[in-house]
């Protein structure tokens, strides 16, 4: 029984029920630091899981973004390290470089994988550097107040495109399937949970297996830069009509 | 040559991975690397060297590895000493060991390939930091060798970013140096240690890392450290900041080096690092054969900078002469070491971008003597 | 003080300069003196300025850059502007005749004039000897340095090449005597 487990059990006298958290995440740090409706906890909980299913717990160096994704720093307990912007995913590839025995997770957004980072990502799946690479993709520069971002689509109102966004966008999974074919590449939806933790571990094992550059993006939503806080419908409705149709989820 | 001397220091000092991109005057180091990567000996040591997409990439490279307990470190010069700045001050904020070899060219901008001592500067306080590195110069190609090894100890024992910093010229030069063991010498390796996935470490991370930036717990036996760069109040960037600095002055005393040559009555103090500092010393010689009394002062470690030993030479000197091949790098640092003492003028020979030779050392401080009675 | 033996050779990138000053500090070295060499070129891998720098003495030699040459030699025919400001009264000047044709700057000094690419070319009939034919030249004005010390520092610096091409070792030997007869 988890700690997790246990706590709940207490504090409904002795009833043992599933929890909602993986095994592997730090309860302390609950309730975590991500605006209500965000997708991040979901990716989040979906690794958890993965990790908790293939019991590397002790095995995985979690690198992390600065964006968003640096609100997980002490969201699991795993071994985890913020880097400069743009950069977790060389960190990680030094790190993997070093020890081989790890199991090396970069969590990234779409600015730092696809804008500052993109030299740094594209090298590393042209290299079929062994690591996963997960982004967040919500399609907005969240932390630093809603700018455009690589994949913001055409006309999306964002504060460095008031006017709305250029037709220009990027759509990394076919960009690194081209590049690399023997990468596990995958698109994924924070909305559904099963298929999400099912890529992941499918990723991880790409890995764990020495196969290469394991890829997963991960479809997100942002309320807040969204501006439809408070309305899950239009939050949902921007997510799966217009995100999921310009980026298909499926695996590449 | 130069460069592959000190990848031969490398090696001696037991350093096993590289991370790098080509940059002249430097890119002999990975040259000679990459060769040993693939040697017999290379293969079983599990050498590593890896080009990266760019300066950037090699920097984070290098901190991943250094993050897992390996011993890493890079080379690099001018324009891509500037972009791996970004990695260094990451290493400075985290109290990281990473080992620099920065062979200093012409500046600013892309410049010449050559020579110079303009990133004086970059080294000890460039990013966005206050300067909480460990910057070696030395001035021949032996003293590359002594201090090529001794940079990946002094890193790993006190857990600064530590630079060697060399220039175009000791780069590319050929003479004659002793190449040795470590052991042979009495030197011991430091030892390394993990940041992340490791359970037992004799230096605990809460004695290296600055508190705001770490978070352990302990899980079923078995430690998971959190570490980030990231703060929310200014309250936690003051504590890292000045935890890092009362570390940073508790080691200086022991890491600080200084060389001093010439008569200890000279009224004319000439200052100087790195290969300007062999010319300097034929200059005090060449002045005493002349008559005219000068001692040269050499900073060893810029960074920490000798700066009581400077003042404590200072004292008594009608005037100081400080000769290098920048403009008010080395100068700035003399003149901030000697704040608030009633020190002697100070006239610089500032001689970007190029090489100085005693002549010119010999005219200045001549220049001084008439101008600083 | 006594000052090192100092020599500066300069040509366009893609002669030989800088083995040249290489092969003269190593042989040297080997010689027992101390040595110091130092390469500058431009960033053109080809036909671009190269300078070499070689000292040789008897004290460690930590100044890598000096001002005035004992030895100066020219390559081709833009190296000898870029020599001139070396050039101090007792200087000795070597030049590659085949394309050092134009010696009026420098003609108090009483150049050494070869024709070293001819020699390699109609004698040796190996054109790249020319820099063996060039080093014999030197060698007969450098104080301390025998042939057979310099032919130690040519197995060295052409171990490679004598290995797979052994009749090259005789061919540098008679460059270096015929360069150093004409020196």
């Amino acid at each position: 029984m988890s700690e997790t487990t246990a706590n709940n059990a207490a504090q409904t006298g002795g009833v043992q029920f599933d929890t909602a958290f993986p095994k592997c995440v730090r309860i302390e740090s609950k309730p975590h630091l991500y605006c209500p409706g965000c997708g991040h906890p979901e990716v989040l909980k979906a690794l958890g899981f993965a990790i908790d299913d293939l019991g590397i717990q002790e095995r995985v160096a979690f690198g992390i973004d600065i964006g968003c994704s640096l609100l997980a720093w002490d969201y699991f307990n795993l071994d985890t390290v913020e880097t400069h912007h743009g950069k977790t995913i060389p960190t990680m590839v030094g790190l993997k470089q070093s020890r081989p025995e790890a199991v090396a997770i970069a969590y990234v957004g779409d600015g730092g994988a696809y804008a500052i980072g993109a030299g740094h990502f594209l090298n590393a799946a042209i290299r079929n550097e062994n690591i996963l690479v997960i982004v967040v993709n919500n399609a907005v520069y969240a932390m630093t107040g809603g700018q455009e971002a690589p994949t913001t689509l055409p006309g999306m109102k964002v504060a460095t495109a008031p006017a709305g966004a250029d037709q220009y966008y990027i759509r990394a999974p076919e960009i690194v399937r081209n590049v690399n074919p023997t990468a596990f590449v995958a698109r994924g939806i924070a909305t559904v949970q099963p298929a999400l933790r099912q890529i992941i571990k499918g990723a991880i094992q790409h890995q764990m297996e020495g196969k290469g550059f394991a890829f997963v993006e991960v479809l997100s939503q942002c309320p807040l830069n969204w501006g439809t806080m408070g309305d899950s419908k239009a939050t949902f409705d921007i997510l799966e009509n217009k995100l999921a149709k310009a980026y298909p989820v499926k695996r590449y | 040559m130069g460069n592959e001397v000190l990848g031969r220091a490398a090696r001696a000092a037991g350093a096993r991975a590289m991370f790098g991109y080509p940059i002249s005057p430097s890119s002999e180091i990975m040259h000679f690397w990459a060769g040993e990567a693939v040697s017999e000996q290379g293969k079983k040591d599990r050498i590593i060297c890896t080009q990266a997409e760019d300066e950037g990439g090699a920097g984070f490279m290098m901190i991943g590895s250094v993050l897992v307990g390996t011993r890493a470190f890079t080379a690099t010069a001018g324009p891509g000493h500037v972009i791996m700045q970004d990695a260094l001050s990451m290493a400075e904020a985290m109290r990281l060991p990473v080992v620099v070899y920065v062979m200093q060219r012409g500046g600013p901008s892309t410049s010449t390939v050559i020579y110079s001592q303009s990133e004086v500067n970059l080294a000890c306080f460039g990013g966005n930091g206050n300067g909480y590195r460990v910057v070696y110069s030395p001035a021949t190609l032996q003293e590359r060798y002594d201090y090529g090894i001794k940079v990946f100890n002094v890193a790993w024992k006190y857990r600064f970013p530590t630079f060697l910093l060399g220039d175009g010229y000791l780069a590319k030069m050929m003479g004659e140096v002793e190449l040795y063991a470590p052991e042979e010498r009495g030197i011991a390796i430091e030892p390394t240690e993990p940041y992340l996935l490791e359970d037992k470490r004799v230096r605990e991370l809460e004695q290296v890392v600055p508190s705001p930036e770490l978070q352990i717990r302990r899980v079923g036996g078995v430690e998971y450290a959190c570490l980030r760069n990231c703060l929310n109040l200014e309250e936690e960037t003051l504590a890292v900041n000045m935890e890092i600095k009362e570390a940073f002055d508790k080691a200086a005393v022991e890491i600080v080096e200084f060389e001093e040559y010439g008569p200890k009555d000279a009224d004319t103090l000439i200052v100087a690092h790195g290969i300007v500092t062999n010319a300097a010393k034929e200059a005090v010689d060449t002045l005493k054969e002349k008559g005219i009394s000068a001692r040269l002062f050499r900073p060893i470690t810029l960074r920490p900078f000798p700066e009581e030993q400077l003042r404590q030479a200072a004292k008594g000197v009608k005037r100081i002469v400080v000769a290098e091949s920048a403009i008010a790098q080395l100068s700035r640092l003399v003149a901030y070491a000697l704040r608030g003492t009633d020190s002697a003028p100070m006239a610089e020979l500032s001689r970007p971008s190029i090489g100085i030779v005693p002549r010119e050392i010999i005219e200045a401080v001549m220049s001084a003597r008439l101008t600083y009675v | 003080m006594k000052q090192p033996y100092r020599i500066v050779i300069s040509g366009e990138g893609g002669q030989g300069v800088l083995s040249i000053a290489k092969i003269i500090a190593t042989a040297a070295w080997m010689q027992g003196r101390t040595a110091t060499y130092m390469p500058f070129f431009g960033t053109e891998k080809r036909g671009g300025i190269s300078i070499g720098y070689a000292q040789i003495g008897e004290e460690p030699i930590t100044v890598p850059k000096f001002e005035k040459a004992d030895l100066c030699v020219a390559l081709s025919q833009r190296a000898v502007a870029r020599l001139m400001r070396y050039l101090k009264d007792d200087s000795v000047i070597v030049v590659n005749s085949f394309l050092v044709k134009d010696l009026t700057d420098i003609a108090k000094w009483k150049p050494h004039s070869i024709d070293a690419a001819s020699i390699a070319r109609e004698q040796l009939k190996k054109p790249r000897t020319f820099n063996m034919v060039i080093m014999g030249a030197m060698l007969k004005h450098i104080p301390g340095m025998s042939e057979e010390g310099f032919e130690k520092a040519l197995e060295k610096a052409f171990k490679s090449k004598y290995e797979k091409d052994p009749a090259l070792r005789e061919l540098n030997a008679k460059a270096v005597s015929i360069g150093y007869q004409l020196g």
